[in-house]
């Protein structure tokens, strides 16, 4: 029997070394890290406070382009909604944290890495200026020929600085590049609060990155170019605050970038990182009554997964889910350890799992502080229906909405005592808790108090050790890499099933037997 | 390590001996009280007598219909730690005369056979059916050590084979009930002669009961032989390696089965004062070439006898 099972699990741990090893050579998955250049980790960290109103943060989140792959991405919402949306016309994502009640202060983040390169593009020379624009390129790109409220295409001083600049110009390479050549040689830079529109900055001829290419750009739509902003990251070391904005016109069937304010023509180099496209700002909120944010910016060492088959493949949000569902092996590991090695009782294998995931959602001291609340009442109220002699179906759907109605208590007495935490509580698994109370008041009555609230103790004592390995981020990450790693968890599972070694506790309690048996 | 000299622990005893000894298909024998009493009658093996059972809430009309029947028990079949039990001793006018004294309604009683029947007492809470039967009057040679309700013989049988025995003594705390748990006292039992020896109560080392004060060793468990004889018989019935028999002995019809149990506890290691797994290998050592299906009841005996020289001869 033991023979087996060892070969079983010495087969599972070597399955599992040979998937990771197929997994690291033949897909393109790497656990060492890479000299790479252009690899960086880059976070915004958000700090926002609101007074007791409905808030909601919109940050625009980086995709895949020609020259940049965005993986490991990973969110802190701090117990706010989050989700994403895809804007159709820009092809721009967005993230939004939102929470019906934001109260005190809070810190969310978003951070990601991003494999990035320079591009550099040829602008086709054979091109020529169109006479009726908005007929000869396709209905999609009009609005990207059409003035907008900061680029005033349509201006009569733009147009009439166009035909001095370009003259009788046909050609769409010589126009563009005579556009970026005026705006870089007449526009002096300047760093400023609040970017100007393209027509004040023509007025002035001094602006930061987003007056000029406005200006760029309203030059482009002017001369009948399909053009547009684009908004992004200069990746560098450090802590910064500032975002970038360039240019990009349609040309040839293909958006070629144009960055006046650093002389970029036609090309993009290595550290930029494109955000979003169009005139658009990448934060906005509402509700919130102070808002402050940073972009941290380090080197990444581990090289993007190109391999469809990895969990780094799915889309943000379920990477979270499953990020929790790779939890539950690891608490369960846990609880068969104390269970077989330690010998500590619980009540069952889930509680003690689940206890730990409520305790990640509402923090662990409050998280004790509840269960001890609800469960003892709970049980003061389960002895009075054992004295009334209920069946045991009803007897747990009326313990369940008793635990309901003492959530609801909670939150009441936390919505007007100030403490908004407490409303959290209604993370909490109330089917195990229902539980919980059952078994206690069943093991209270049968084997005695000591004997009950022992096993209430042990449970929790195996959830707050769950809940601190659940913590560990390599554990995580590794796991989440590798889910292969779980085969080796079954392997673990399988010795500790057959370990038929005294427990711990054990030895406590056959203490004196133990002494009086070495006399003999 | 304690396996070295002899204590059995919870790892080992699920591992080597539960599961490994008791095949699932047979815990249903043991786990329902009816189908236990059912095969052990079938085999000609003493237990307290099957009056009548209830399974459905219209056979409650039996209880009425009782007349000269003035003594017996009303008990759930799958109930677990003597929960659901009604002893009844006599019959006052129209009520019912429970062992501790309180008079109770027909009403009443119907009432608590109907939560037997829903399952109230059960594990797990599933439906299940009452029994009435035999009400056992403890022998009087247990009197100075027990407090209300009836001591049991709990005796471990590896591949059929007593290891091991235990007095349990209800006390005060245990309400009645013989479950170590519950806070009864397990003394130990010497195997070759059947007299007590100390004891265990809540985990402690005690020589006395608490309750009546008298000494719990020294006594001399009446039909020991015959239990020993009984025991043996009984693995060919329910065939599971590893398990506990649990004896009552009448005043009138002396050693009866009371219940099988296919997860026997610990703690007789404390109330014997000795290891289990000692005894468990000397068995294994014994067996070793033979097949313990094949074995006759006598022989089973024989192999014990070897074994307690063994294991008791270095010690007394």
């Amino acid at each position: 029997m033991n023979r087996k099972v060892y070969i079983s699990s010495a087969f599972l741990i070597v399955l599992t070394i040979g998937l990771i090893t197929a997994k690291i050579i033949h897909g393109g998955q790497s656990v060492y890290p890479e000299s790479g250049v252009g690899l960086w980790r880059v976070s915004f960290i958000m700090d926002i406070t609101g007074t007791g109103s409905r808030a909601k943060v919109r940050l625009t989140l980086p995709r895949d382009t020609e020259g940049q792959i965005i993986y490991n991405e990973n969110f802190e919402s701090a117990e706010m909604v989050f989700y994403t949306r895809e804007r159709a016309q820009t092809g721009n994502r967005i993230g939004f944290w939102r929470s019906e009640l934001l109260d005190g202060s809070k810190s969310i983040n978003y951070t990601f890495s991003v494999k990035s390169k320079g591009l550099t593009f040829t602008i086709p020379t054979y091109l020529s200026r169109s006479k009726d624009p908005l007929k000869s390129y396709p209905q999609e790109l009009h609005s990207w020929l059409d003035p907008s409220k900061y680029i005033q295409s349509e201006n009569v001083s733009i147009e009439r600085y166009l035909s001095k600049i370009i003259k009788k110009e046909k050609s769409i390479s010589v126009i563009v590049r005579k556009i970026f050549d005026f705006v870089r040689g007449e526009v002096k830079y300047q760093s400023e609060k609040g970017s100007k529109d393209a027509k004040t900055t023509l007025e002035k001829l001094v602006a930061d990155c987003g007056g000029q290419a406005r200006l760029f750009v309203a030059f482009s739509r002017a001369a009948g170019i399909p053009s547009r902003l684009v908004g992004g990251l200069i990746l560098d070391h450090g802590v910064k605050k500032t975002t970038h904005v360039w240019a990009e016109n349609y040309i040839g069937n293909k958006w070629i970038p144009f960055d006046v304010v650093n002389n970029h023509y036609a090309s993009i180099p290595a550290n930029y990182l494109i955000l979003y496209r169009g005139d658009y700002v990448l934060l906005k909120y509402v509700g919130l009554s102070r808002f402050d944010y940073f972009i941290s910016i380090g080197r990444e060492r581990i090289p993007p997964v190109d391999q469809p088959w990895s969990l780094y493949a799915l889309p943000i949000h379920f990477q979270n889910l499953v990020h929790v569902l790779l939890l539950l092996p690891i608490g369960a590991v846990v609880v068969a350890f104390f269970r077989v090695i330690v010998g500590i009782p619980t009540f069952g294998t889930f509680a003690p799992i689940l206890l730990a995931l409520a305790f990640r959602e509402i923090s662990l001291v409050p998280g004790i502080i509840c269960v001890i609340v609800i469960v003892g009442l709970g049980w003061l109220l389960r002895s009075l229906l054992d004295y009334l002699k209920i069946l045991i179906i009803p007897r747990l759907s009326i313990i369940v909405t008793m635990v309901i109605m003492m959530v609801l208590g909670i939150i009441l007495v936390g919505l007007n005592m100030g403490h908004r935490q407490l409303l959290y509580i209604t993370l909490f698994p109330i089917v195990i808790i229902t539980w919980l109370i059952e078994r206690f008041s069943v093991l209270q009555i049968e084997d005695g108090t000591l004997v009950a609230a022992q096993t209430a103790f042990g449970t929790t004592v195996v959830a707050i050790a769950a809940y601190y390995l659940m913590k560990v981020a390599f554990l995580k990450n590794y796991l989440f890499a590798f889910p292969e790693l779980l085969l080796s968890f079954i392997a673990i599972l399988l010795l500790l099933g057959r370990y038929n070694g005294i427990r711990i506790t054990e030895l406590w309690r056959f203490y004196k037997l133990q002494k009086i048996l070495r006399k003999k | 390590m304690l396996s070295d000299i002899g204590i059995l622990g919870m790892n080992r005893r699920n591992a080597d001996f539960t599961i490994t000894r008791n095949p699932r298909k047979y815990y249903p024998l043991v786990d329902n009280k009816i189908t236990t009493k059912e095969l052990l009658e079938s085999h000609g093996l003493p237990a307290p007598v099957l009056y009548f059972q209830i399974r459905h809430i219209f056979e409650l009309k039996l209880l009425r219909e009782i007349t000269r029947l003035r003594e017996f028990v009303i008990k759930p079949a799958r109930g677990a730690a003597g929960r659901g039990i009604l002893p009844i001793v006599d019959r006052v006018e129209n009520k019912w005369k429970t062992s501790k004294g309180d008079l109770l309604t027909q009403e009443y009683v119907e009432y608590h056979i109907s939560n037997i029947l829903a399952g109230l007492y059960s594990l797990g809470g599933v439906d299940d059916d009452a029994f009435i039967e035999y009400y056992v009057r403890s022998h009087p040679v247990f009197n100075p050590i027990s407090y209300h309700g009836v001591p049991d013989i709990r005796i471990i049988l590896y591949m059929g084979i007593p290891v091991m025995a235990m007095l349990r003594l209800p006390t005060l705390k245990s309400g009645g009930k013989a479950n170590l748990h519950q806070g009864a006292i397990g003394a130990g039992v010497s195997m070759q002669e059947g007299i007590t020896l100390k004891g265990v109560y809540l985990g402690k080392l005690v020589d006395r009961h608490p309750d009546t004060g008298n000494s719990i060793s020294g006594i001399r468990i009446p039909f020991w032989k015959t239990i020993l004889e009984i025991s043996a018989k009984t693995f060919n019935i329910f065939k599971l390696g590893y398990m506990g028999v649990d004896f009552v002995i009448d005043v009138l019809l002396g050693p009866l089965i009371l219940e099988l149990n296919a997860r026997p506890g610990l703690n007789i290691q404390l109330a014997n004062r000795d290891g289990l797994l000692t005894r468990l290998r000397g068995i294994d050592e014994l067996m070793k070439s033979r097949c313990p299906e094949k074995l006759s009841p006598d022989e089973r005996l024989e192999i014990f006898r070897e074994m307690i020289k063994k294991i008791e001869g270095q010690y007394f």
